[in-house]
């Protein structure tokens, strides 16, 4: 090849202006014996070719990558646990337990009123005598225990009269 | 995707994304262990794959994401340039190229390995890979104007520091 052609080409390759196939061109004439002025460029191509031969070195590189690949089986399909609707309804359930709770709290605050526990007036009546007789009954015995508490005032009463006599006689 | 398709389509791939990784990871192993990693991720997303045109850039690009994932999690810079030359010297030139040009590749890689990450990738993808402006824009989602300035800047330190000073005689 001509090298006043190799050279313009070399100069357009430095500016990047080469297109594929001359910098092929270029390869293929420096992996002969070039001129010695050219050396240094030489080398440099066989240095990019003696580097495109490099492989990967590992054995049975292919088999055991389609040999892993193959065990890999597909993944189930992902099943979303937690759907859009099962949110809302996760945010219902929220509502409602408090709603639950709050009015049990509530009930307890304010129990309800006395309800009618009769439907016969005269059962009813004679429920209530029952009721105010044990109650009359009950004071009736606290009044009894009561009067007791007069014996202390008696005494009281004497020993204050006593006193009273012996100042007396004293002066 | 089925799984013919993944064999004859993504799994071709794997020197070129292996050698992505590894210009941006700067260790073997990592390498080996992303190229895997984008397989599997190739392979469970190939739903979403349906509509992609360009599957090898589409692999590139997952490769160079999980890259720099990688990178910054581990807040690291690449690179081990001895090991990098201990690859070339290993296992991709014949015994008469090794003594002939082990020294210029070491410093080559060298000085690719201290560019800056995306004069790297971008000077990797086209010097190196071949690949069209537009796919590179495509796999590291920059723009054209972008990708052209970074390979310009790649190229000319490349120039700079390795051709004209063995060119002066150092």
């Amino acid at each position: 090849m001509d090298s006043k052609h190799i050279e313009s080409l070399l100069e357009k390759y430095w500016n990047c202006e080469t297109t594929l196939e001359e910098e092929q061109q270029l390869r293929e004439f420096f992996k002969s014996e070039v001129p010695e002025s050219m050396k240094d460029v030489a080398e440099v191509f066989r240095y990019f070719n003696a580097q495109q031969k490099q492989q990967l070195s590992i054995h049975n590189f292919d088999s055991s990558i389609t040999k892993k690949i193959q065990q890999d089986k597909p993944k189930g399909k992902v099943v979303q646990l937690v759907t859009n609707y099962s949110r809302i309804a996760a945010g219902l359930l929220v509502v409602v337990a408090a709603t639950y709770f709050v009015r049990l709290e509530v009930r307890k605050a304010y129990p309800p009123e006395i309800a009618d526990t009769y439907s016969d007036p005269k059962l009813a009546l004679e429920e209530t005598k029952k009721a105010l007789l044990m109650i009359s009954n009950g004071f009736n015995r606290a009044q009894k225990e009561a009067s007791k508490i007069k014996v202390f005032n008696e005494a009281e009463e004497k020993i204050q009269g006593k006193s009273l006599e012996e100042v007396e006689t004293k002066i | 995707m089925n799984l013919e398709t993944f064999e004859n389509r993504v799994l071709p791939t794997k020197n070129k994304l292996f050698r992505f990784a590894f210009r941006l990871m700067g260790s073997t192993e990592e390498a080996k262990d992303i190229v895997q990693e984008v397989m599997i991720k190739v392979w469970n997303g190939r739903e979403q794959m349906a509509e992609v045109q360009n599957m090898e850039a589409w692999c590139m690009r997952i490769t160079k994401n999980l890259s720099l994932d990688r990178l910054r999690s581990k807040q690291r810079r690449v690179t081990d340039p001895i090991e990098q030359g201990m690859e070339i010297k290993n296992e991709t030139l014949t015994p008469h190229e090794r003594t002939e040009i082990h020294e210029n590749m070491q410093r080559l890689n060298e000085m690719i390995a201290a560019l800056p990450e995306k004069q790297r990738q971008v000077i990797h993808l086209r010097d190196i890979e071949g690949y069209s402006y537009n796919e590179i824009c495509d796999i590291l989602e920059l723009d054209m104007n972008q990708v052209k300035v970074n390979l310009f800047r790649a190229r000319n330190t490349v120039r700079e520091k390795f051709v004209k000073i063995n060119a002066y005689g150092l």
